[in-house]
């Protein structure tokens, strides 16, 4: 830098370009805090929660997995886990260390197995946060296109779809939930995977009414209009005329569903421990289990676990609806 | 308004007929699942697994063709007879009645704390709109709005049962053992549905006490509200006649669409805090896979929530005679 500087410049000036004054990535960020605090908090918590859930990939490639091999390599113990899953600690007198308060060692005290609950918390993360990039995935890939296609050609289509999805969507989504994971097959336990995709297909209705809302309006725009007079077919004008214009709201659709699916697979892990599978931390299997021995004993993992839940919902909700604000106000209900 | 009402009916009666089928196709993808998954909790209390399998099998009409099948489905769901449970053999829409009244009075509760919490809350934050108390009831509602209601149940049970131990507060707010029915002995039945009425209560009510805000603020800047300031009115006068009275109908509707999730909310609540209701009935049926109970559940839920949203769109129109049912 400083040599190129040093170089004196030859002939006449450079014309210097009066450039619009553009406020750096560090300026923006810290206006988005002034200007909705709320979201920024919600934002933290949310990078937080994709921190815990990062580790050293290893050189294993396969099929995707949940939790530890969500995009077809396995992830290694996350970074910010002092210990081992299921590790277990003894104390002085060599007995488990069960329901310690929290210390220098156990920063959230441990659980009902000796187990160190702030590892346990951040290798649940990982767990809620795959199952909900999946659920949203299929429920965003599948909604988006039924959204488009019904609000693009309107007519005995829409309503057809519209009234079926309607009748879904009243529904309590829990009761769909069991309905659906009562019919999958699977022998002892579900993988997750397909409790993720059960997640999705009722996060389907939703993601769809929104999306078939904006198409109504982005469908009347003129450079749709033109895109059709120039002669472009259906298909076409739905995928590159409409379908990039709507992103934003699909990106704002995708980052407020992810709170509920991450909240909806919690929930589901509390009251039917049995559709999930056992193994490994989870945030509301562990949740559940602590409640049902007695919180009056398991004080300290109902505290690390529901906080964990709800810090976690939380963020989503405040990120999702100051996302909304900036990149999509039409959206805004309330 | 008769004609409407009517369609409307009509249209009900294809989505019932719609939400039926998904059912019967439901079991159908992979029905020896279902059967399988009987069959190993059968397996488990020492009986033998064919002979459940058989039962299971004949319970669910399994042995009869598909579309002999459908006619039967569709004729049971019609006449209102779910079949039997796998656990105990027993008429499965009885069952479910036996359990209603818990439920439907945790439901109920549950509306009245979130209309006696939202409706006060909504008017007070919208007419001291950016003041500092509306802040703060936002604040709060945001929190509730945010936290989902079993996480804020659970802390509730945690801070009564461990540190509210002999105050009283622990019998009012904590899962207690026994269930008595509400005519049995008042006292103990509220000191049961307290915790959970109000737990689940405010969680509604903060949806409730955002909307109204939003419909207040529309509100009191009409017209007839300025007429009202102008005439000299009363303050209170003006917001609860003029302003709450017309900000309440849109409310209305967003009642009848909190009552799926009231529902839903209820699955949990009941499980959390053991109250013998249709929630509660549910998750120990799928825990048990005990397939009937789950369908008849889901087959009645959807015809209450088909009906309550009629109702709610029926009083909607009764409310404000300016929309039209064409």
């Amino acid at each position: 830098m400083a040599q190129e500087q040093a170089i004196p410049s030859i002939g006449p000036a450079a014309p210097e370009f009066a450039l619009p004054h553009r406020p750096g990535v560090l300026r923006n960020v810290l206006k988005f805090i002034r200007r909705k605090p709320l979201g920024a908090l919600g934002f933290f918590f949310v990078l937080f929660m994709i921190a815990m859930t990062l580790g050293t990939p290893k050189a294993e490639f396969g099929v995707p997995e949940l939790p530890h091999s969500p995009l077809g390599f396995k992830l290694g113990q996350p970074w910010l886990a002092p210990y081992g899953e299921e590790q277990n600690f003894k104390n002085a007198n060599g007995r488990l260390n069960t329901d310690a308060a929290p210390s220098t060692k156990h920063w959230l005290g441990t659980d009902g197995s000796g187990r160190d609950n702030w590892t346990r918390v951040v290798w649940g993360a990982r767990r809620s946060m795959f199952i909900g990039l999946w659920a949203l995935a299929l429920a965003t890939a599948i909604g988006t296109v039924i959204g488009v296609i019904s609000g693009y050609f309107r007519g005995w289509f829409d309503t057809a779809v519209q009234r079926l999805l309607d009748a879904l969507q009243s529904f309590p989504p829990l009761l769909t939930l069991i309905l659906i994971l009562s019919i999958t097959p699977f022998t002892s336990q579900p993988s997750l995977l397909v409790v993720a995709f059960a997640l999705g297909f009722v996060g389907i209705p939703q993601v769809q009414r929104i999306v078939r809302g904006v198409v109504l309006s982005t469908r009347e725009q003129q450079y749709v209009e033109a895109a059709r007079v120039i002669g472009a077919t259906d298909t076409r004008t739905m995928s590159f005329y409409i379908l990039p214009n709507i992103m934003a709201s699909v990106i704002v659709v995708f980052s407020t569903g992810l709170g509920v699916v991450i909240l909806a697979e919690a929930a589901l892990a509390f009251i039917v421990p049995q559709f999930v599978p056992q193994e490994g931390a989870s945030w509301g299997l562990d949740l559940g289990r602590a409640q049902r021995e007695g919180v009056d004993t398991h004080t300290w993992p109902v505290i690390a676990y529901a906080g964990a839940i709800a810090l976690a919902v939380l963020g989503f909700n405040l990120a999702g609806d100051a996302l909304r604000d900036v990149l999509d106000p039409r959206l805004r209900v309330g | 308004m008769q004609q409407y009402i009517i369609r409307r009916m009509l249209l009900n009666g294809v989505v019932l007929l719609l939400v039926a089928t998904m059912v019967f196709a439901a079991l159908r993808v992979d029905s020896n699942q279902v059967v399988n998954r009987f069959a190993a909790g059968c397996f488990h209390q020492g009986e033998d697994t064919q002979q459940c399998k058989d039962v299971a099998k004949n319970l669910l009409g399994l042995d009869e063709s598909i579309p002999k099948q459908y006619v039967d489905f569709m004729k049971n769901t019609l006449t209102l007879d779910f079949g039997k449970t796998f656990s105990e053999k027993k008429p499965v829409l009885h069952e479910i009645t036996s359990r209603a009244a818990p439920s439907i009075e945790l439901g109920l509760l549950q509306i009245v704390v979130a209309l006696l919490v939202g409706v006060p809350v909504g008017v007070i934050s919208a007419i001291r709109q950016d003041k500092w108390i509306d802040y703060i009831l936002r604040f709060v509602a945001i929190f509730f709005l945010g936290i989902p209601v079993f996480i804020i149940a659970v802390f509730v049970i945690l801070l009564t049962t461990r540190y509210a131990g002999g105050t009283g507060l622990d019998q009012w707010l904590g899962p207690g053992s026994d269930w008595k029915d509400i005519w049995e002995d008042p006292v103990k039945n509220l000191q049961r549905v307290t915790g959970p009425a109000l737990v689940g209560g405010l969680g509604t009510g903060a949806v409730l006490m955002r909307f109204l805000r939003s419909q207040m603020l529309e509100v009191m800047r009409q017209d007839y509200v300025r007429t009202a300031w102008a005439k000299g009115l009363r303050e209170r006068v003006v917001i609860v006649r003029h302003a709450l009275k017309n900000a309440m109908i849109p409310v209305l509707t967003v009642i009848g669409l909190l009552l799926g999730a009231v529902i839903s909310g209820n699955v949990i609540l009941e499980t959390q805090y053991n109250i013998p209701g249709i929630g509660f009935f549910v998750t120990s049926a799928a825990l048990q896979g005990d397939f009937p109970v789950i369908q008849g559940i889901v087959l009645v839920v959807a015809v209450m929530l088909v009906f309550i949203n009629l109702l709610v769109d029926i009083a909607y129109g009764w409310l404000d005679p300016r929309i039209r049912y064409s």
